[in-house]
């Protein structure tokens, strides 16, 4: 079985987007903030991970790269809140994320890109 | 007798620190419960608006568990601090997806509670009760409403008749045009542009013909309102209805005419028609502003026309049209203006 991690802090989002990946036969660990993760976490290798990108104390562009040394995976898709276009285009420039969606989003497309 | 004053008013400063400790005591305990509530209530809703959207094959959706469990978590006609929590978690739900998964959380929330709680809100004589129930009426697009919505576009308050006319273009979207020349109150420009902004949201194709019915407005906002949506559409085709009213008698339209046609780039025949109504704008300082924008989008100066500028104008528009001549290298027709001033030519030194 794929295993996924997502992290958002809007519950609702969070439960919405494990339910989907379950549908999608992954094995999904869903928290709300990184301080929730854990030292196991760092030895796993995770297929996907969905990620906010808003967090206290690191800058969204900081994130994508740390989270890239942090935590083994194959690709990431940014899902947030914050979808100024100054930084979308600066996060898609490195190269790193499979995806990025900005609120409103359709969770079909998400859907495509897991699938 | 002094003592006796002065320990009465020591027990009597001890005993409001202590009420005031307990007070603060009680607050502290009351607002933790209560944030552990609405944390379950989001929980609850969570776990249910997720199994409703990707039932698990085999686990299909219970709609009456879901209602039963809303129902023990306090979400009751008689808690009403709930009701709203619920309602602010469907609206911001709604707002963060798009496609199948926002049509079918419509329905979702047609099922469950709180029932007509938007729609009770509308009955009520406070204004900013009203206010709100009409927002989570078009947030949560129930627009079986419609006609309840309807009979507040002229509410007096500003903030009533706002949001409902939002509603309206919610709802109806380029077909609520039809109601603008009935508006019977002023429209803020905070409000049309809330409007504008609104209609371009949800409604990016326009649709001329219901525009076009409100043209005949008398009314200065409702002119206003119509140049706003032709700058936010860009309906190049629709410039002349703003080139019409750049010499409105209003201050405001005529600004708000500048405004909007300041973003478009005009045919030769506009061109024409634009410095024909130029002497009739009624202030120097938007005439100055006309200029600077028919200098901008004229690709050659038209020196007849600044010409004319410089011995007819007063002295701010003559300055405007020197400075544009002199920067387009016309540098005879300005000397020979200024020269003229004098009676005897001055000689060079």
């Amino acid at each position: 079985m794929k295993k996924a991690l997502i992290i958002q802090e809007d519950i609702i989002i969070l439960r919405i987007m494990e339910r989907l990946m379950l549908l999608n036969s992954y094995n999904c660990k869903a928290i709300r903030t990184i301080s929730d993760l854990n030292i196991e976490d760092q030895a796993e290798d995770f297929d996907i991970i969905i990620s906010e990108i808003l967090f206290d104390g690191i800058a969204p562009l900081d994130f994508v790269f740390q989270i890239q040394e942090i935590i083994a995976h194959k690709s990431l898709i940014i899902v947030t809140n914050m979808g100024q276009d100054r930084i979308k285009n600066e996060i898609l420039n490195t190269n790193k994320v499979e995806g990025f969606f900005a609120v409103p989003f359709d969770l079909d497309r998400i859907q495509k890109l897991i699938a | 007798m002094f003592v006796e004053i002065l320990i009465f008013i020591i027990k009597l400063l001890f005993l409001t620190l202590f009420g005031t400790w307990f007070t603060i005591g009680v607050s502290l305990l009351y607002r933790s419960r209560r944030k552990h509530h609405l944390n379950k209530i989001e929980t609850a809703f969570a776990e249910i608006t997720s199994r409703y959207l990707y039932p698990l094959p085999g686990e299909p959706f219970d709609l009456v568990r879901a209602n039963r469990s809303f129902r023990k978590l306090g979400i009751i006609p008689g808690k009403p601090g709930n009701v709203q929590y619920l309602i602010d978690l469907m609206i911001r739900t709604q707002r963060s997806l798009l496609g199948k998964n926002y049509d079918k959380l419509e329905l979702l929330y047609g099922q469950i509670p709180p029932y007509r709680a938007s729609q009770k809100k509308l009955r009520s004589k406070k204004w900013h009760v009203k206010a709100r129930g009409l927002r989570e009426i078009y947030e949560m697009d129930q627009n079986q409403y419609l006609k309840e919505v309807m009979r507040e576009i002229n509410h007096e308050n500003i903030y009533v008749r706002r949001e409902a006319q939002i509603a309206m273009v919610v709802f109806l979207g380029w077909e609520s045009f039809r109601f603008i020349p009935y508006l019977k109150r002023e429209m803020s420009l905070w409000q049309q542009i809330k409007v504008v902004e609104k209609l371009h949201d949800l409604y990016p194709i326009a649709n001329i013909k219901y525009l076009k019915k409100a043209y005949n407005s008398e009314k200065p906002y409702a002119t206003e309102f119509i140049m706003r949506i032709i700058r936010k559409f860009e309906l190049h085709e629709e410039i002349d209805f703003i080139i019409k009213h750049l010499d409105s008698p209003n201050f405001d339209t005529r600004e708000a005419a500048i405004y909007c046609i300041s973003s478009f780039k005009l045919s030769q025949k506009q061109l024409v028609k634009l410095k024909s109504k130029f002497m009739n704008v009624g202030n120097v300082e938007q005439q100055v502003q006309l200029l600077k924008y028919i200098n901008h989008i004229s690709g050659q100066v038209d020196i007849a026309f600044f010409k004319l500028l410089l011995y007819t104008g007063n002295d701010i528009l003559k300055l405007c049209a020197a400075e544009i001549l002199w920067s387009h290298e016309c540098l005879e027709e300005v000397e020979e203006f200024y020269y003229q001033q004098y009676a005897v030519k001055p000689q060079p030194a």
